[in-house]
């Protein structure tokens, strides 16, 4: 700098200097470039003594390293080797797991008061699973909405203004069709029917709160599409969602919770289990049904409504 | 008596499952072989039609009138629905995203003209 600044006071500088310097461009820049990258990996990584000093640094570490691996490996091996030497054969009866089904069969209906015994056994005997379940459909639901909702400044920025937006999506609007609003008047109250009738009767048939409430969140896309986000947005919007979801939820960790604490299988809860085969029996297996079925359908057309147009319940 | 009510459902039975076989292996051959999307969409249609309902009208006339054959003829009703509104989607796509749609149009336009001409 100093140098330059003296140049320039002696009126030895050119200030046209560093132009005509750039006008001297080598004859491939990409020959040049390779050089140059040569020469900085030759800088950084062959020097003569980097081998002495990544051995200095790190010798000791990928020691213990290298022997931790192989010790957990053989111990893991080894346990598991052992679980399978004591496993009983194939096809045996073996204490471990056919007491429990011997205990399902025999005590389920009388137990939990369901003729279904899949649903006494997924909603009452191992009830933290089905919530843990809800709550992995929750946290998908949460992450498609953080990957894909549209924030204000996205929609502000003009970028929804663009062909592959807004021109697709009114090529493609199938609301505003005769055919499919026909379809839809006449499919998704039938499919809404139908929903509700599976969901309630989970505890004495084939059925539930995940198929009952797959089959509602089909009706719900299915009205979405004949007519429309406009007219689903004056009902279903964000906050219901949410609210939904959020109320199913903590009514199905309160009630379980109150019930685990009370002693589970039914010891000391006020719960009346009714007569099995009614539609109301089975203790809190209609109630938890109709919870799980809830956050299916509102994960469902959540999913939907992402996927369509970045939002759910208008932008 | 009996056992000859039991042929004659029999018979019905293996007709009507031989003629939906025969649907939906042209539905198939169809779906494959031709070119264009729209005949795709024509055959297809046979075997959702036709087929579904030579195959599930056998299923009923074999179990006889219960609940179950009812719940099945809403089968045959919720198909019926249903399939023409999704090929006529199918084909409305397709009619939007196809810019050369037009040299099928043209080539029939052209084919019924030479008919017309051949006829005067």
């Amino acid at each position: 700098m100093k140098e330059w600044f003296t140049r320039w006071l002696n009126g030895d500088l050119e200030l046209l200097e560093h132009v005509s310097d750039a006008s001297e461009i080598p004859d491939s820049p990409r020959e040049e470039l390779k050089t140059k990258r040569k020469e900085f990996r030759q800088r950084i990584y062959d020097r003569p003594d980097m081998d002495s000093i990544i051995r200095a640094e790190q010798k000791g570490f990928l020691a213990i390293y290298h022997t931790i691996a192989i010790i957990s490996c053989v111990v893991l091996i080894g346990v598991l080797l052992f679980t399978v030497a004591h496993l009983p054969r194939y096809g045996e009866e073996n204490p471990y797991t056919m007491e429990v089904v011997e205990r399902y069969v025999e005590h389920g209906v009388e137990e939990t008061g369901a003729v279904n015994i899949v649903a006494g056994m997924i909603l009452d005997y191992r009830a933290f699973d089905t919530l843990g379940e809800s709550h992995v459909l929750f946290t998908a639901l949460v992450c498609v909405m953080i990957l894909l909702k549209l924030d204000k400044k996205t929609i502000r920025g003009g970028y929804l203004d663009s062909y592959y937006t807004v021109k697709q999506d009114t090529y493609f609007d199938v609301s505003k069709d005769t055919i499919i609003r026909l379809a839809g008047t006449v499919l998704v109250p039938c499919i809404v029917l139908f929903g509700i009738y599976v969901l309630l009767n989970g505890q004495n048939g084939p059925g539930g709160g995940f198929s009952g409430g797959a089959i509602m969140g089909a009706a719900l896309i299915m009205f979405a599409t004949a007519f429309g986000f406009d007219r689903m947005d004056r009902v279903f919007t964000e906050k219901v969602l949410s609210l939904t979801v959020f109320f199913s939820l903590s009514f199905y960790c309160f009630a379980k919770g109150y019930v685990f604490f009370t002693g589970a299988n039914g010891l000391d809860n006020h719960i009346p289990k009714g007569i099995p085969g009614a539609i109301l029996s089975g203790g809190l297996i209609l109630p938890l049904d109709i919870a799980v079925g809830m956050v299916v359908a509102c994960t469902m057309y959540g999913f939907y409504s992402l996927f369509k147009r970045g939002s759910i319940g208008g932008a | 008596m009996i056992v000859v009510t039991d042929w004659i459902v029999f018979f019905i039975t293996a007709a009507l499952l031989l003629s939906a076989l025969l649907c939906f292996t042209a539905a198939v051959i169809g779906v494959y072989r031709f070119g264009f999307i729209l005949n795709r969409i024509h055959s297809s249609g046979i075997g959702d039609s036709l087929g579904f309902l030579c195959a599930i009208s056998a299923v009923i006339i074999a179990t006889g009138l219960k609940m179950d054959s009812l719940k099945l003829m809403l089968l045959i009703l919720f198909m019926w629905f249903t399939s023409p509104v999704s090929s006529h989607f199918l084909s409305q796509v397709e009619y939007y995203t196809n810019e050369h749609l037009y040299r099928y149009t043209d080539r029939i336009i052209k084919e019924e003209s030479k008919d017309r001409e051949k006829r005067v």
